[in-house]
């Protein structure tokens, strides 16, 4: 077999990386990371999750006595100079197992482990000695009794998370990799399903079929309208800033959350951790701002309300003319209302560790526009414009790193809040474009980037 | 970036030339084209190579599809003073030149020569599809 | 009517490997100078400056300096931390005399590239990097930028004769380097955008072309063709196998 050179000969004296020996190192690192997935995956499950399954399925149930209590101590050194002491409260109890009487010592859950001695003493202050209760042996180890069982859900969550995640990385980016490996770049682009669901970003975006480098429009079509054909959707930042503010808001204060009742608890218990203290200032702090931005985002998008869009058709032709419906929901008064379609063309540059992409807007046209128009709680405003597209219009385009896109924008500046602008993309074709069964197709076709020509 | 040569390279020249005049054509047009070759000195062309491509110049990286691509490999076909070809191919229906401000889409034409011992020359032939008029000045920064 | 000319500061002219290296003076780089140093320095090191200072065209033509004496100096670009596994194929794949070029260094994170660092030396396998500090490296060659070196990286675009001192001034190259702290790729961008103000056509009309500053048109046609050159400069590298 004859493997693949490292490098690739180039035209002339410049030499790149070999892609199959890129695929291959993609292929590795994906792979270690599925691995390791797997192996601390498999860990968790075997010391965590597995033990307590059993407890609740295979474990029988008996009858034992409290014969004693006591506290079964763990300590573990806390660099720089000091040693933490943990405390589980366990009881001896007696019970008989399959004929046979033992006295064993019972195996709590993780849950009931504390570093505080006296937290601990107060967890065996509802058992008695000499009462009897229901508990339940390992039939393949009768020497192992529990009192209680019931699932730790958040142990269940923690052995699945962090190793279902790098399965998932590793397990996506190796099957990436494996189907990129030995295809060119124009077998790989026609592989399309699976791969782009993978990573979508490392794909060419999908052409229109017999359109090249017209991005396709079904994302744009399958949705229709209440008053005109299709409804556009909205591509507009403000829903990902409240998400994305809403996520960060939550997990950052459950952290916060989880400090605090530490150091709350160490403080009931008389000791202070200073590091802990200091830490939580900054750590509220940013949980409050992040609380805060999450709220004004959601009253400002409760104020201004939903923007809604339809079309009469699309894709888009040049010299065309198109209904549109307009409705704008929210509370109070927007000084200024508009429409406009505009043509922006974006450019991404990659370089090291510097990746520049600039957008412009590069010809605007006004379609409506109003002033003090007035929103009131559970009606919306509503009006209908037209859009006529220039004759020599460009179509939409879009390569690996350049695009030319149109859009319908509808900014509007509501009273006491910023502005706001939404954009709904809207695809246009070249002009003879009638349906996708009567586009010829191209003798060949390829989208790829300047590094690369075809090879015969 | 050539390999060294034991006597002066040569320094061929390609007069390309389109069947349409102002190289205008429309989508859906048959692009045909011309070609001559001079200059080669008596240097053997191992290969030459025929592509029609569109390409994107501005700030971005530098994208390009392929449309057309032949290779002639037939050594009766290459004599070694001058040489003519010809090829054509219909065009597609997009992508439609475009001179855009920060984005531009070009067509052109590109003949390349393979000379013994690695060495090769190429000679683009930029043309329009479409009449796109170019784009203005922006009227906001996004 | 001048001849129009397509953006001369399009990426395609401008990138790395596009440019000749030039010094902080704006004089072509001595590139044999600079191989004779990384001999001396073990074949191993760094060639450091801030962001768009010229490292990456420099690192291009070192590499290919070195293939001109026989050397191989496979080339590895990196992007972000999940092409390290890039560098340690090419560690693993190198022979003992080749030199492995690697763009963009500090991709590698301090842990990893440490590691990749010490496989390396082990190995014996050489390592010319870029980066935007030494990062543990002895440094072959500091990127520094001035308004002199601009203006040479500008007179080596194409046609250059025919828009410099029309459509592009020397005032124009100046205030880019100022506007942009001497960071020299996006004074390119500055200067591309100035070149598009300036040849933006004021009509539009179908068929109109650019305009240069006396207003004359020309028609739109008339882009720059590279007809008379070897692999001609920013063409697209292809892979003949």
């Amino acid at each position: 077999m004859r493997l693949p050179r490292f490098y690739a000969k180039k035209r002339g004296h410049r030499r790149t990386g070999s892609r199959e020996w890129g695929v291959v190192g993609d292929g590795v690192f994906h792979a270690t990371l599925l691995l390791a997935g797997l192996c601390f995956g498999g860990l968790l499950v075997s010391g965590v999750a597995a033990p307590e399954w059993r407890i609740n399925h295979e474990f029988r149930e008996t009858t034992g006595t409290i014969l004693a209590k006591g506290l079964a101590k763990t300590t573990m050194a806390d660099p720089p100079a000091t040693v933490i002491t943990h405390w589980r409260p366990c009881l001896l109890v007696r019970y008989s197992a399959n004929g046979v009487v033992h006295e064993s010592w019972s195996q709590g859950p993780t849950a009931t482990t504390t570093s505080d001695r006296e937290v601990a003493l107060r967890r065996l202050a509802g058992w008695t000695l000499g009462d009897e209760t229901v508990c339940w042996y390992d039939p393949e180890a009768p020497k192992t009794v529990v009192l209680q069982r019931g699932y730790n859900w958040w142990l269940w969550l923690l052995s699945l998370l962090l190793p279902g995640a790098l399965v998932l990385i590793g397990g996506t980016g190796l099957v990436r990799a494996l189907r990129a490996w030995g295809k060119s770049e124009e077998h790989r682009a026609a592989s399309a399903g699976i791969t782009e669901l993978l990573d979508p970003l490392a794909q060419p975006t999908l052409a229109a079929p017999g359109y090249p480098a017209v991005p396709a429009c079904d994302d744009l079509v399958n949705s229709p309208g209440t008053v005109l054909r299709y409804r556009l959707p909205i591509e507009s930042p403000e829903s990902w800033t409240l998400v994305g503010f809403g996520l960060f808001a939550l997990l950052w204060n459950a952290v916060v959350v989880v400090l605090a009742v530490g150091a709350g608890l160490d403080l009931l218990g008389g000791r202070i951790d200073w590091w802990l203290f200091a830490l939580l200032v900054p750590f509220v702090g940013v949980g409050i701002a992040g609380v805060t931005l999450f709220i004004r985002s959601l009253v400002f998008a409760t104020a201004v309300g939903p923007t809604q869009l339809e079309i009469s058709d699309h894709p888009l032709l040049p010299g065309g003319r198109y209904d549109v419906f307009l409705a704008q929901g929210g509370t109070g008064t927007f000084q200024t209302l508009t429409l406009s379609l505009e043509l922006e063309e974006q450019a991404t540059f990659r370089q090291g560790t510097d990746t520049r992409t600039e957008q412009l807007v590069v010809w605007n046209q006004p379609v409506a526009a109003f002033h003090d128009v007035g929103a009131a709680p559970h009606s919306r405003f509503e009006t209908r414009a037209i859009v006529d597209l220039p004759a020599d219009a460009m179509h939409s385009f879009t390569s690996a790193h350049n695009a030319v896109r149109w859009r319908l924008v509808v900014r509007g500046s509501p009273e006491r809040w910023p502005e706001f602008c939404r954009t709904f993309p809207v695809v246009v074709f070249p002009r003879g474009f009638a349906s996708p069964e009567s586009a010829s197709p191209p003798a060949v076709v390829r989208v790829r980037t300047a590094s690369e020509e075809v090879s015969p | 970036m050539t390999s060294a040569l034991d006597r002066e390279p040569s320094k061929p020249r390609i007069e390309l030339q389109f069947d349409r005049p102002h190289r205008q054509h429309e989508p859906r047009d048959q692009l045909a084209v011309r070609y001559r070759i001079e200059g080669c000195d008596g240097e053997h062309i191992r290969a030459i190579e025929h592509s029609v491509l569109w390409y994107t110049e501005g700030k971005g990286e530098e994208d390009l599809g392929v449309h057309f691509f032949q290779r002639i490999t037939d050594r009766t076909m290459m004599p070694p003073t001058a040489i003519t070809g010809a090829f054509s191919t219909p065009l597609p229906q997009s992508p439609l030149s475009y001179e855009g401000v920060i984005v531009k889409v070009r067509w052109c034409v590109r003949v390349r020569l393979f000379f013994d011992g690695s060495r090769d020359f190429v000679s683009e032939h930029v043309f329009d599809v479409g009449q796109i008029p170019p784009a203005r000045m922006p009227v906001a920064r996004a | 009517m001048p001849t129009m000319v397509s953006n001369p500061f399009s990426t395609r002219y401008t990138r790395p490997g596009s440019i000749a290296p030039l010094d902080a003076a704006g004089r072509p780089v001595d590139v044999g100078a600079l191989l004779d140093r990384l001999q001396r320095l073990g074949g191993t090191a760094a060639i450091v400056g801030p962001h768009g200072s010229g490292k990456s065209t420099l690192l291009t033509h070192l590499a290919a300096a070195l293939e001109q004496h026989g050397r191989r100096a496979p080339r590895v670009r990196l992007h972000s931390y999940a092409d390290a596994p890039m560098v340690w194929m090419a560690i693993r794949q190198a022979g003992p005399d080749d030199t492995i070029c690697i763009d963009s260094w500090e991709c590698t994170g301090w842990l990893v590239g440490g590691l990749l660092r010490m496989v390396a030396r082990a190995t014996g396998r050489r390592l010319l990097v870029t980066s935007h500090r030494a990062v543990g490296f002895p440094v072959l060659a500091r990127c520094t930028t001035t308004p002199v070196l601009l203006h040479s990286i500008v007179e080596s675009l194409p046609n250059h004769g025919v828009w410099f001192g029309s459509l592009i001034r020397v005032a124009d190259i100046r205030e880019a380097f100022a506007n942009h702290g001497g960071n020299l790729r996006e004074s390119l961008y500055e200067l591309y955008d100035r070149f598009e103000a300036v040849t933006s056509p004021i009509q539009g009309l179908s068929g109109d072309g650019p305009v240069d500053r006396t207003g004359h048109a020309g028609p739109r046609s008339i882009i720059h063709e590279h007809a008379d050159g070897f692999s001609y400069r920013g063409a697209p590298e292809r892979n003949l196998g």
